[in-house]
């Protein structure tokens, strides 16, 4: 790290004290290397997949060239009914996923805030499925959901709900079933212990108060936690839809996208055309459109939240 | 009434530790069994318990190979994203020069990039520079997310000292470097260790990249590993289970002992899931 | 004003087509890797080569198994003989899909390693047109010895590109001790099954395990659908392309086999002629469920005989026998041709070892080897009158080789491999219920159509532009 020159060219001038000028010379010099790493990792790249997704670049076809194609490759991609489906593959992903994790998720923050013996082994023994690897976490449920030697259909069948194995990952609704569950399984603690912190910043008198008040237990959730637990809610719902948005590992693993294409969301989508199918162009496109999406959800939650995870900016 | 409000949280939390637990007892169990017994009648309790998978996994697979390979590229980017990433997150949060808010703004912005939308041009250029299927290769990606990932956690944790104690310091005729050297650091401990184990744990979960920027078992990182076991042979559910009992263990170990530190780093920070 | 632009952003040129990306962001890009990664790059794979020792060449194969084993073994006698030439084996996965994928990724990135490819058949002439491996006709090996469509399948453009190493065809493999004959059409399929499996099948008498599941053959969403699909449809008269390269995958035939697939898997009142967990099944799974005595018959490659007739574990050990795959009135009988091909990386460094190797491994003696510790079956038609190939197999070969003599190979294009995932994905939504036969291969075609008239491949119309 000693081997990277410092901004010798200040970029600042020596407007205002000189102090204050050597304090921003000194700032930048310990900013760049980070912020240049994440611009060349990053940005460029990101630039360079723009740049891609204007060609026609196929590596099996080598023979084709690589001609400017202009928007010809998102021209196919909005009449390419594969990618309309992974979309709204996506959003069913995300918006069931989301739903069941934050209802799910304040259940057990609820839980979790009261003071109770072995607390925190509870917290560590849930933020367990958090941790592991998501590969690791779709396989554990892949074989669960296995026809043959899954354990759910051995007690649906020894519970007389089926008379024969039921083929999970060949029903184009409930290979859902497996996929959705083992999203909430691993990242519902999370939520939980973001919503945590949020119940834990509330000044216990409130309650005291509405207690005196002869407040309901329900009026004072619905009036007192609700309300001041709605910036920490805001932050793990966003966090969640991004990140619901991008899932990959999971579905590769579970069902690979079947059967058929009915469970392929759209970051497997754009992988198979470009990694599978080396259709670097098709695919960047693709690429550039998933960008767009994600962008406009992350630009609502700094909007949102910006204010405050940005604090003391200016 | 009163009963059930005191109990009722305990059924719901006990309940949802088993929901929570009972896949990793399953994942257990079955990675115990032997292969014969796997495709009989699952049935909760073990039965005949075995280390055959286990055996198999070192021995045929050689599944140390992915295991060091993770270890170097999840170790190699959470030791050189800490170490400049500090230096970044101490600018940030001290310190005043122009376009600050941008600059942080603009890394929490990288911190929810899809990885997808860059694999394209990472891959052409690791391949026009002959790093496909190479550490260099596996880690320079991996700074995409645990670059900002570690400077936003960081910042977090340095805003959290009081800033009396550096400029008692400076008072004291210290430089703003020696200042933050000896006085920020050595109290930043606690912050760094958590971010170091907050980005060694995504590293070492981290699927898209590796999958696409290896090309052979020889430098396969454990997760790429553990998803390609599947071949020509029967899917060896026994040692794949195994392999994902392995996979977990040092995830595990880490969350048990720094579960009071991860929870604090993951939602001062509100780092993504 | 070529001065004032100089140093303007500079986008990639689409100078050549495995180019490398322009000077500047390789320049830019160069610069700042090595900057960031110098700790980092000390750890890079070095590769162990002593200049002056022997020629060093990389075979990429099987890891596991008795496969790996064979292999090694045979490759030590080679360097015993060759002590001028060492040959590194680098395990790489067994499953033909992530093989393609991992290949195309080395190739394209213009690796020199691995040396020696070992192609599935419908891979040669897509890595032949992108000028991936040597022609091989200037080492003029002996290709009269081999069975006629094994060599026709690695040609492109007239010339030799692969040599076959093992064949493979899709065959029918049925429970002697509980049909007198195999089935030969899809009807005696039906039947076969209605009788012999689920709750009105009467015990069995001669032995052998019952089975609970009729026909399973390879359902997943992968190749293997594809070749099954194949089969099927030559059944009914119907095929992927015709004899001219056109899409004939939407006619009648085909759909009236992608129906019957459907019906199969769906079953009605009654037991279902095939499981519906064949739909994600792969070659393997098949053929445990028929080893283990679980399935009435089965599509599978001649790989399986050996294993079913000598596993201690097997349980239709004597209670099995091959046959043609079933056809309908209108279709004849119908084997898709599979196998192994060995090609060479056209940027090796050491062309004439690689081929020594070649040449050894595709040896009448190494073939009967393999034969009799894996079970493949050789492509030398010569190996066939031998009594040493029945005696390496431990079952007669004659039913094979009739099946190989027959057997079609799927088509031949440099873009097989996108077509088959068009068909793939098709074929599968329709056998899970998702579309109907006619409209699923009615999507496929177009789909096919579309994609064959963009790459210039499209036989009629456009004709091939810019080779």
């Amino acid at each position: 790290m000693a081997d990277r020159p410092g901004p010798a060219a200040g970029t600042a001038p020596p407007r205002g004290g000189a102090i204050e000028a050597r304090e921003a010379r000194l700032a930048w010099g310990l900013v760049l290397p980070a912020l240049a790493t994440v611009l060349l990792v990053a940005l460029f790249p990101l630039a360079w997949t723009v740049w891609e997704s204007l060609h026609l670049h196929d590596l099996r076809m080598p023979w084709l060239g690589r001609p400017f194609v202009g928007l010809g490759n998102y021209a196919e991609a909005l009449g390419d009914p594969r990618f309309l489906q992974a979309m709204g593959h996506t959003l069913l992903f995300t918006v069931a996923t989301v739903a069941l994790e934050l209802g799910l998720g304040l259940v057990l923050a609820l839980a979790l805030n009261r003071a109770y013996r072995g607390r925190g082994l509870v917290r560590a023994a849930v933020l367990i499925p958090w941790a592991i690897p998501t590969v690791v976490a779709a396989l554990l449920w892949r074989f669960m959901f296995d026809a043959e030697a899954g354990i759910v259909n051995a007690v649906a069948m020894g519970a007389g709900f089926m008379d024969r194995p039921f083929v999970w990952f060949v029903e184009a609704g409930a290979a859902w079933v497996p996929v959705i569950l083992s999203d909430v399984w691993k990242m519902t603690p999370f939520v939980a212990l973001l919503l945590l912190a949020g119940l834990q910043n509330i000044d216990a008198s409130l309650y005291e108060a509405a207690r005196i008040d002869g407040a309901s237990a329900w009026r004072q959730f619905r009036h007192v936690t609700l309300p001041l637990l709605k910036p920490a809610i805001l932050v793990a719902l966003i966090f969640r839809t991004l990140d619901a948005f991008r899932v990959f590992d999971l579905i590769y693993v579970l069902t690979g996208g079947g059967p058929g294409t009915s469970t392929e969301p759209i970051a497997l989508y754009t992988f198979n055309s470009l990694l599978q199918n080396l259709r670097f162009g098709y695919g960047s496109a693709l690429s550039v459109l998933v960008f767009l999406v994600t962008f406009g959800l992350a630009l609502l939650y700094i909007r949102f939240l910006g204010a405050d995870l940005l604090g003391g900016g200016e | 009434m009163n009963r059930a409000a005191r109990w009722l949280p305990v059924a719901v939390v006990a309940a949802l530790v088993l929901a929570t637990a009972f896949p990793f007892y399953w994942a257990v169990v079955s990675s115990l069994t032997p292969e014969a017994r796997l495709f009989e009648s699952p049935s909760l309790l073990p039965g005949e318990l075995v280390l055959d998978h286990y055996r198999a996994l070192f021995d045929e697979r050689n599944f140390w190979v992915p295991i060091r390979n993770s270890l170097v590229v999840a170790g190699t980017t959470t030791l050189f994203c800490v170490t400049v990433g500090s230096l970044c997150a101490y600018a940030l949060a001290r310190l005043r020069f122009r376009f600050r808010g941008l600059v942080l703004g603009f890394i929490l912005a990288v911190t929810m990039f899809p990885q997808i939308s860059i694999v394209s041009p990472l891959y052409l250029l690791l391949r026009a520079i002959g790093l496909i299927n190479t550490y260099p290769g596996l880690i320079l990606p991996y700074m995409t997310f645990a670059m900002p990932l570690t400077v936003w956690l960081l910042v977090g944790f340095f805003r959290q000292l009081p800033a009396e104690l550096e400029e008692a310091a400076m008072v004291d005729g210290a430089s703003r470097m020696q200042a933050f050297r000896e006085v920020i650091l050595p109290l930043a401990l606690p912050g760094l260790a958590t971010t170091g184990i907050l980005t060694f744990v995504y590293s070492w979960n981290e699927f898209l990249f590796a999958l696409s920027f290896t090309l052979g078992p020889e430098r396969q990182t454990v997760p790429v590993a553990i998803a390609l076991f599947r071949g020509q042979y029967q899917v060896p559910w026994g040692q794949i289970l195994a392999a994902a009992v392995v996979a977990t263990a040092p995830v595990a170990a880490l969350v048990l002992a720094f579960q009071r530190r991860i929870v604090q780093g993951l939602t001062a920070g509100a780092v993504k899931g | 004003m070529p001065g004032r632009r100089s140093a303007g952003p500079s986008p990639v040129p689409p100078r050549h087509p495995r180019g490398r990306p322009a000077a500047p962001a390789a320049a830019v890009s160069a610069a700042a890797v090595s900057a960031l990664c110098v700790a980092a790059v000390a750890l890079a794979g070095c590769r162990a080569e002593a200049p002056g020792g022997p020629a060093v060449v990389t075979f990429p194969g099987s890891a596991v198994g008795a496969e790996a084993v064979v292999l090694r073994r045979q490759l030590e006698r080679f360097m015993e003989a060759r002590p001028d030439i060492r040959v590194i084996s680098r395990p790489t996965p067994d499953a033909a899909d992530q093989r393609h994928q991992l290949y195309v990724q080395w190739l394209n990135a213009g690796a020199s390693t691995p040396d020696i490819l070992q192609l599935d058949v419908v891979w040669t002439p897509e890595f032949a047109a992108a000028g991936w491996i040597l022609p091989l006709d200037r080492f003029a090996p002996d290709t009269a010895a081999f069975f006629p469509a094994t060599i026709a399948a690695n040609r492109w453009d007239g010339t030799l590109f692969a040599l076959p190493w093992f064949v493979d065809v899709g065959m029918l493999y049925w429970r002697t001790d509980l049909l007198d004959a195999a089935p030969r059409s899809f009807a005696e399929v039906e039947r076969a099954v209605a009788r012999h499996v689920g709750a009105t099948a009467p015990p069995d008498t001669a032995g052998g395990p019952v089975p609970r599941y009729g026909f399973v053959w390879q359902g997943a969403r992968y190749e293997g659908l594809v070749t099954v699909f194949q089969e099927i449809a030559g059944g009914f008269g119907g095929r992927i392309l015709d004899e001219r390269g056109r899409v004939a995958v939407d006619e009648e035939p085909a759909i009236r086999a992608l129906t019957w697939m459907r019906d199969a898997v769906a079953g009605g009142a009654g037991p279902r002629v095939s499981p519906r967990t064949t739909l994600t099944w792969h070659e393997e799974e098949a053929r445990f469920a028929f080893q283990n005595g679980q399935a009435l018959l089965m599509r599978n490659w001649p790989y399986a005989v050996s294993l079913l007739a000598t596993d201690p574990d097997s349980r239709v050990r004597g209670h099995f026998a091959i046959a043609p795959m079933p056809a309908a009135p209108g279709g004849e009988p119908t084997a898709a041709l599979g196998g192994s091909q060995l090609a060479i990386n056209a940027r090796t460094e050491h062309p004439e070892a690689a081929w020594a190797v070649l040449e050894y491994l595709t040896r009448p003696e190494q073939m009967l080897e393999r034969a009799a510790l894996v079970g493949q079956y050789p492509t030398r038609e010569v190996l066939y009158g031998e009594p040493e190939l029945a005696e390496a197999l431990g079952v007669d070969p004659a039913p094979v080789r009739e099946i190989i003599a027959r057997a079609r190979p799927r088509p031949v294009s440099p873009v097989y491999t996108q077509l088959s995932e068009i068909l793939q994905i098709r074929l599968h939504r329709a056998l899970t219920g998702q579309a109907e036969p006619a409209d699923a291969l009615a999507d496929a075609a177009r789909e096919m159509r579309a994609f064959l008239r963009k790459v210039g491949l499209a036989p009629d119309g456009e004709g091939p532009d810019g080779g």
